[in-house]
């Protein structure tokens, strides 16, 4: 809002002569510019730091004027300026993933998470371009996130946030990793899968069930396991032996039904790779690569991931 | 697999669970009765198999599991908005192993009141986890009143099985 006023008005407020106020203005000491009529403007804020640093009281108080008592209440409970001293983020290593953020908050409003502890996806961009790389490694938010890419498919700059949401999970220290995730992956580079399940249960366990669905719904059905030259190897998600293992029949009797030539692998047979979701891509090539092993050495010609 | 061991892309196909569902639907190989599945069903988009293989891989599979889904069922609905802007289920990127139940279930309370909405009394879900998410997390919590199956157990159920001697 601008202060309109004359020169002499000024002068006779403040008790000095009409040559000082134009000094004043000459100087830049009274930030002001002449306006209509032999006017001059200056910002009402200026006018009101004027009379604040002479004593007075302004004598035009506009109804949407901020009292400058409040005003420095209002000042003091701001929260200190953050200096952002050319720190880079070491996570954010591409552009694409927060630089190039025009910072409008449609990926917020597409989160279904938006808003726990505080943060959305839009902060998290922020805050790596910001360099807080410490604080997001720290902050659980990373981890409660699914990586949905329900932000990523609202935002309009084509940020690749959840790129990002998966470094950050990959920088922090393995050891830190939440729930068993982790201990799935180191598991799984131990023993071939995420549960730890030995080879000899696995394909007892099979065998057991293949006799089951024989007798149920598949006469003369019988699990192939390591069969070579089969069409389809398929993999397995190391939850269904462990804990649901009548649901791996579903599949089996589609296959008996179609006629499939299919095996399942005795040994890494696992399909769920949780590197992706730890963020761990040694792992994860690992555990892919036993898996072309697998093919290669049971010559089969088509893969069938678990889901 | 494409980024690490492109040469054995070269030996062998990687198929997902829809293309091989299609390829044995299409070319006859098994047959399916629709009246097992008479109730309204709802079809949900996984992340992983839609938006985030459309990002990733180029390709995006949100028709091969309605097309399937219609092969076993009439009245077949969709959770809006669907496909590429489909709400995740809420257990995504390996939160339904992680510790944040509470967040987990918050998460869901969208695609809970999607399916609610849609009136659906089963619903189909082509991924592990927004399977068990929706089954065992979401339709207590919300009291959804549902049932839930992997695609293929929807498969599965609806086999006509063939006469082998």
């Amino acid at each position: 809002m601008m202060y309109e006023f004359k020169v002499s008005e000024l002068a006779e407020e403040f008790g000095v002569h009409r040559n000082t106020i134009r000094n004043w203005i000459n100087a830049g000491t009274l930030s002001a510019k002449e306006g209509p009529g032999r006017k001059y403007l200056m910002k009402f804020h200026d006018y009101q730091k004027l009379c604040e640093k002479f004593g007075r009281e302004p004598h035009v108080t506009p109804s949407n004027n901020v009292s400058s008592k409040a005003l420095g209440a209002l000042e003091k409970t701001d929260i200190e300026p953050l200096l952002v001293n050319g720190v880079k983020s070491q996570i954010a290593l591409d552009p694409s993933w927060a630089d190039a953020c025009l910072t409008c908050g449609t990926c917020a409003s597409a989160c279904p998470i938006s808003g726990v502890d505080g943060l959305d996806p839009r902060k998290i961009v922020r805050m790596a371009v910001l360099g807080m790389d410490e604080e997001l490694v720290k902050s659980n938010w990373p981890w409660k996130c699914t990586m949905c890419a329900k932000c990523e498919e609202a935002c309009p700059a084509n940020i690749s946030i959840t790129a990002l949401m998966r470094k950050i999970r990959g920088t922090r220290k393995r050891s830190e990793v939440p729930g068993p995730i982790h201990k799935g992956v180191v598991m799984c580079l131990e023993r071939g899968n995420n549960l730890g399940i030995p080879k000899d249960d696995f394909v007892f366990l099979c065998e057991d069930l293949g006799e089951e669905l024989a007798a149920d719904s598949c006469p003369g059905f019988k699990t192939p396991i390591d069969v070579h030259g089969a069409r389809v190897l398929v993999t397995v998600n190391s939850k269904e032996p462990f804990g649901e293992p009548d649901d791996m029949k579903w599949w089996w009797k589609i296959f008996y039904a179609a006629g499939e030539s299919w095996t399942l692998s005795s040994e890494y047979w696992e399909g769920v790779n949780w590197g992706l979701f730890s963020g761990d891509d040694e792992s994860m090539k690992t555990v892919v690569g036993r898996i072309v092993d697998n093919m290669r050495r049971l010559n089969c010609k088509v893969l069938l991931l678990p889901e | 697999m494409n980024r690490w061991y492109p040469e054995a892309l070269k030996e062998f196909k990687i198929v997902t669970v829809f293309d091989l569902l299609l390829e044995y639907i299409q070319e006859g190989k098994i047959q399916l009765d629709k009246s097992v599945h008479s109730m309204a069903v709802a079809y949900h988009d996984p992340c992983n198999y839609g938006r985030k293989s459309l990002k990733a891989f180029g390709q995006a599979y949100f028709e091969e599991g309605r097309a399937v889904t219609r092969a076993c069922c009439d009245d077949v609905r969709e959770l809006n908005p669907n496909r590429n802007s489909a709400y995740c289920c809420g257990a995504g990127g390996g939160a339904w192993a992680m510790p944040f139940s509470e967040e987990r279930v918050f998460y869901g309370r969208i695609k809970a009141r999607q399916i609610s909405e849609s009136g659906a009394h089963l619903v189909v879900a082509p991924c592990h986890n927004c399977r068990d998410q929706i089954m065992k997390s979401l339709n207590k919590e919300y009291d959804l009143n549902i049932e839930v199956k992997y695609i293929w157990e929807l498969v599965a159920d609806s086999l006509i099985m063939p006469n082998k001697q």
